[in-house]
């Protein structure tokens, strides 16, 4: 069939081009996509690109000045050679069923851009199979970020061509699979609970391939894994009772490391190893950790808190704020509070460096560090000089329930302008914590510990709690970072200046 | 609460599941309706049938077989009340095993019916009417079955009887009709015949055995035959009457044609098997049968949710073994653990001689899947084996997918295929191809080569002994 080939509408206000070149010949064979005319308007030069594969029947001669819409030449299909290299042969592609039919479309997904910093993602996941039909916009893979989890929908409707196997870093922009676009829906398979039609089975697989033993599924299901997490080292890619044995939940992939030789002196207790691959999260807070290190001129400075006026105020309110607010009153609300009225004070602390310059930041956005099971994550409690104490309750157990839950987004963990983290919840007397950049100071809460205090020359025993910060003496110096650790205590320590702002 | 789990039923599946629960540190307590525990399956079933069914292959060796052994014997007599009183001794000391295994696994047992006060509480009412109440947090039905009687003629126990009752003949029949060529008409039919009844088997369907792949049911149909059974396929039953000294049965083909009269001595009626439940008390607790059978979830629990069922009185093949899988898979899922049964591949087997077994897909259920198989098929009688013990009658058939190889089915009739189809439930297990177990060594010379032999025959039609 001729395809006639007009001239596109190439921007508002061009009416008229010019022919300023024919790269094709008149009954030249021409490819799908190939440039076979250069155009000329007033503004620029582009070039026009054939419809699809033919043989080529030119209208308009070089030079002519044509109308935007004229028909310049045509393309007539000539079936045989053209075909050949745009369509692949169904005969090699799987398909499910004759209501499926194979465009010849690929369609290759890249891993799409999802935040500024990351620059590269680990697939955690298949949700589908290699030869698999999925569905546009169906989930077909998890895919890690050292930030969060996401899901990957599927790009087009056809059939999946895995490039990239589960735990494979790519960059952004790397190539995650193929789609093998088609038009309809495969006819449902038969219901056969132990066999999967022939046909979904790639060349060179084993249709019992990721098939788990009796023994094996039992291990499996109760660990919560699924078949398809587990790699089968049996027959034909079977699982075994020994792979389900050592499947790790977490999905990571476990390589026993080969055990002493025998010539070892026997020593009581087991001495085997365990490699796992890290995953991005911890390889990026391995590498940002010590780049932290390397490049601030980091240090600490330490004080301590009298905890019995907040507690106190806590103890006596704390039945009442639950009721109204519908979340329990904790120390998280009276520190960030105290820290925002500390940051307004002393500015640099709440700054940054951003080459030359340093960035002062009028709001409080206070980063929380929060221990879940994929290591530690940072969401972000934004504004919060400006929200109430019930509000930073809140919004602390949403943050850390949706850590723990690996659920929090990019955007909940991005920004920030000084950190709190508390190593009191694991016991922690002291320690010198290291600042989340580009920020340029975090503040460390520690355990509550009843000590012995002079207070008005008499021994008392208290609840006293020891603070660290951590800043970037570039910017910070020890003036402002020890005034305001000093601001901090004594906000804490006489919480009604936290009303009246003195 | 006086238990963690208190089973109702102590069937294979009801001693079982009381087992796997006491082996798991659950406090556990099961009742019996009978003096004796095991159920159908020990006292009335598959042990007691299968006790008979070797006299009668004994007697019947004897009778046909030894003098082409070379062994010469005056005529033998069959005894059929110390054929009857030699199963009861295995039926004791079967059921004496169970007592003994309660004992050893702490399983306190109360003879009585069962019967629910409400979800956690049950009544157990001896047969002298003294009742006691038991409570326990989970309750795992497991009441069996019973045999279904023809809806115009019920059981008299005379001369219309149940598999139960011709367990306990005290004479050698001279004419058994059998209605319904299934698994136990065809077991019990076979029984007498070697013994010397005349047998005739009425079946509404057109085949025996019609739930098989229909291979098997043709050639259980020839070799039965040779013993002198008679067969009236696709006939449908009309009246059975006992006339005192004989019983009539009348039926006419189901296609049309001469209606048929039949008189025998005793009327076998083995048409089925029915969910047994009653003074179960399931009104208590709001549990409403499904075509007789206790709805169940996945995970074998009813619509309350400390109460399971298993075995006979919930969906499935009516099987010993698959009570038991179902036993345990409960037992396991109260402790926390997550077990799995596959029912495609529980097995089915029939204890004539020879025997019948199967497992996975027949292949008219891959016909009706339009699923793409190939077969292969091996005789005994190409077997070394079945040459050297004169058991040439039998066929291993195997069902293998057309691309991918995977054994679909497994269908074998002849001698020990009952202990055979194991081979076949762990290769579909495990999901083998017809070529893998092609390639596995099979020791020579035993029946089991046939089912080698018959994969090398589903792989590329390759047999080497064909």
């Amino acid at each position: 069939m001729a395809h006639e080939v007009k001239i596109p509408t190439v921007g508002e206000s061009i009416t008229e081009v010019t022919i300023a070149n024919w790269l094709k010949k008149e009954g030249d064979t021409v490819k799908m996509d190939e440039v076979i005319a250069e155009l000329e308007s007033d503004k620029a030069t582009f070039e026009l690109t054939a419809p699809q594969a033919g043989t080529l029947r030119i209208f308009k001669q070089k030079g002519e000045v044509v109308p935007i819409g004229t028909t310049i030449c045509e393309i007539a299909a000539d079936g045989g050679t053209a075909a050949k290299s745009t369509t692949p042969s169904t005969t090699t592609t799987p398909t499910k069923s004759n209501s499926m039919k194979l465009t010849g479309a690929i369609k290759e997904m890249k891993v799409p851009a999802v935040g500024e910093s990351i620059t590269e993602v680990t697939i955690s996941t298949w949700l589908k199979k290699e030869g698999d039909y999925v569905k546009l916009d169906e989930v077909i893979a998890e895919v890690e970020s050292d930030k969060a989890t996401f899901e990957l929908p599927a790009e087009a409707n056809g059939i999946l061509r895995i490039i990239a196997t589960e735990k494979t870093t790519l960059p952004i922009g790397g190539l995650i699979c193929k789609i093998e676009v088609a038009e309809g829906e495969p006819a449902a398979a038969a219901p056969t609970p132990t066999a999967p039609p022939a046909a979904a089975t790639a060349a060179g697989t084993s249709y019992a391939a990721g098939h788990a033993s009796p023994a094996a599924a039992k291990i499996l299901d109760e660990k919560g894994i699924t078949a398809n997490q587990v790699t089968g080292t049996g027959v034909g890619g079977r699982i075994t009772k020994e792979d389900a044995t050592k499947a790790q939940p977490a999905a990571k992939e476990t390589k026993p490391v080969a055990t002493p030789a025998a010539a070892v002196p026997v020593v009581p207790g087991a001495r085997t190893e365990r490699r796992e691959k890290m995953t991005s999260l911890r390889k990026t807070i391995a590498r940002r950790l010590v780049a932290v290190k390397n490049e601030t001129a980091m240090l600490t400075t330490f004080n301590e808190v009298d905890m019995k006026p907040v507690m106190d105020l806590r103890s006596k309110y704390k039945d009442q704020f639950k009721e109204k607010h519908g979340v329990g009153l904790g120390f998280m609300s009276f520190f960030t509070k105290a820290i925002c009225v500390a940051l307004k004070d002393f500015p640099a602390v709440n700054a940054s460096i951003d080459k030359d310059e340093i960035v002062y930041h009028d709001y409080c956005d206070i980063s929380i560090a929060v221990s879940t099971p994929r290591g530690l994550v940072v969401p972000v409690i934004r504004n919060a000089e400006s929200l109430s104490m019930a509000q930073i309750e809140s919004e602390v157990v949403r943050l850390a329930t949706k850590g723990r839950d690996g659920k929090l987004t990019i955007e909940e963990m991005t920004g920030g302008t000084f950190s709190i983290t508390n190593g009191g919840v694991f016991g922690s007397m002291l320690s010198t914590p290291i600042i989340n950049p580009p920020q340029s100071a975090i503040l460390g809460m520690h355990n509550i510990v009843e000590r012995p205090v002079a207070k008005n020359g008499e021994v008392v025993v208290r609840p006293i709690m020891y603070l660290a910060l951590s800043y970037d003496h570039r910017i910070i110096d020890g003036r402002e970072s020890v005034s305001f650790l000093v601001r901090v205590k004594e906000l804490l320590e006489d919480p009604g200046r936290l009303i009246l702002g003195v | 609460m006086n238990y963690n789990v208190i089973v109702i039923g102590s069937g294979p599946g009801g001693y079982v599941a009381a087992i796997r629960c006491a082996q798991l540190g659950m406090k556990t307590a099961i009742i019996e309706k009978y003096s004796t525990l095991g159920g159908t399956c020990l006292n009335v079933g598959c042990i007691p049938s299968k006790a008979l069914l070797d006299s009668s292959e004994h007697f019947h060796n004897a009778m046909h077989n030894f003098k082409e052994h070379g062994i010469d014997i005056p005529e033998p007599k069959a005894n059929i009340t110390q054929m009857i009183k030699r199963k009861a001794g295995v039926v004791k000391a079967n059921v004496d095993g169970i007592a003994f295994l309660m004992k050893k696994n702490k399983i306190d047992v109360h003879t009585g019916v069962g019967s629910f006060v409400d979800k956690n509480t049950i009544r157990v009412t001896a047969a002298d009417g003294k009742a006691t109440t038991l409570t326990g947090e989970k309750i795992i039905i497991a009441t069996g079955s019973k045999p279904t009687p023809l809806p115009f003629a019920p059981f008299d126990k005379k001369r219309i009887i149940s598999s139960t009752e011709a367990l306990e003949l005290q004479e050698i029949p001279k004419h058994l009709i059998v209605v319904g060529g299934g698994v136990i008409g065809m077991e019990l039919g076979s029984v007498y015949a070697r013994i010397g009844s005349k047998v005739t088997v009425v079946e509404f369907l057109d085949s025996l055995i019609p739930t098989m792949d229909s291979t098997m049911g043709k050639e259980l149909q020839k070799a039965t035959k040779k013993l002198g059974m008679e067969f009236y396929l696709g006939h449908k039953v009309t009246a059975v009457e006992n006339k005192g000294a004989e019983v009539v049965l009348k039926a006419e083909p189901k296609n049309g044609g001469a209606a048929i009269e039949i008189k025998g001595d005793y009327c076998l009626v083995s048409i089925g098997r029915r969910p047994y439940t009653e003074g179960l008390g399931l009104d208590k607790i709001g549990i409403e049968l499904d075509r007789g059978k206790i709805p169940v979830d996945d995970h074998l629990r009813t619509k309350v949710d400390n109460v399971f069922a298993i075995g006979d009185v919930v969906r499935g093949a009516m099987l010993a073994h698959k009570a038991e899988e179902e036993g345990v898979f409960v037992a396991e899922q109260l402790a926390g653990q997550k077990p799995h049964i596959n029912h495609l591949l529980i097995p089915g087997v029939v204890y004539t001689w020879p025997e019948v077994a199967s497992v996975g897909y027949t292949e008219e259920q891959l016909k009706e899947q339009k699923r793409a198989y190939k077969t292969g098929s091996f005789p005994y009688r190409a077997l070394g084996r079945a040459r050297a013990s004169m058991d040439l009658d039998g066929v291993v058939k195997v069902l293998a997918d057309q691309a991918t190889d995977e054994i679909l089915g497994v269908h074998i009739i002849g001698a020990r295929a009952a202990d055979m189809i194991a081979a076949g439930v762990v290769a579909m297990e495990y999901r083998a191809a017809a070529e893998d177990v092609a390639r596995m060594s099979h020791a020579h010379p035993t029946y089991m080569e046939a089912v080698k032999e018959a994969c090398l025959a589903a792989t590329a039609n390759r047999p080497i002994h064909m």
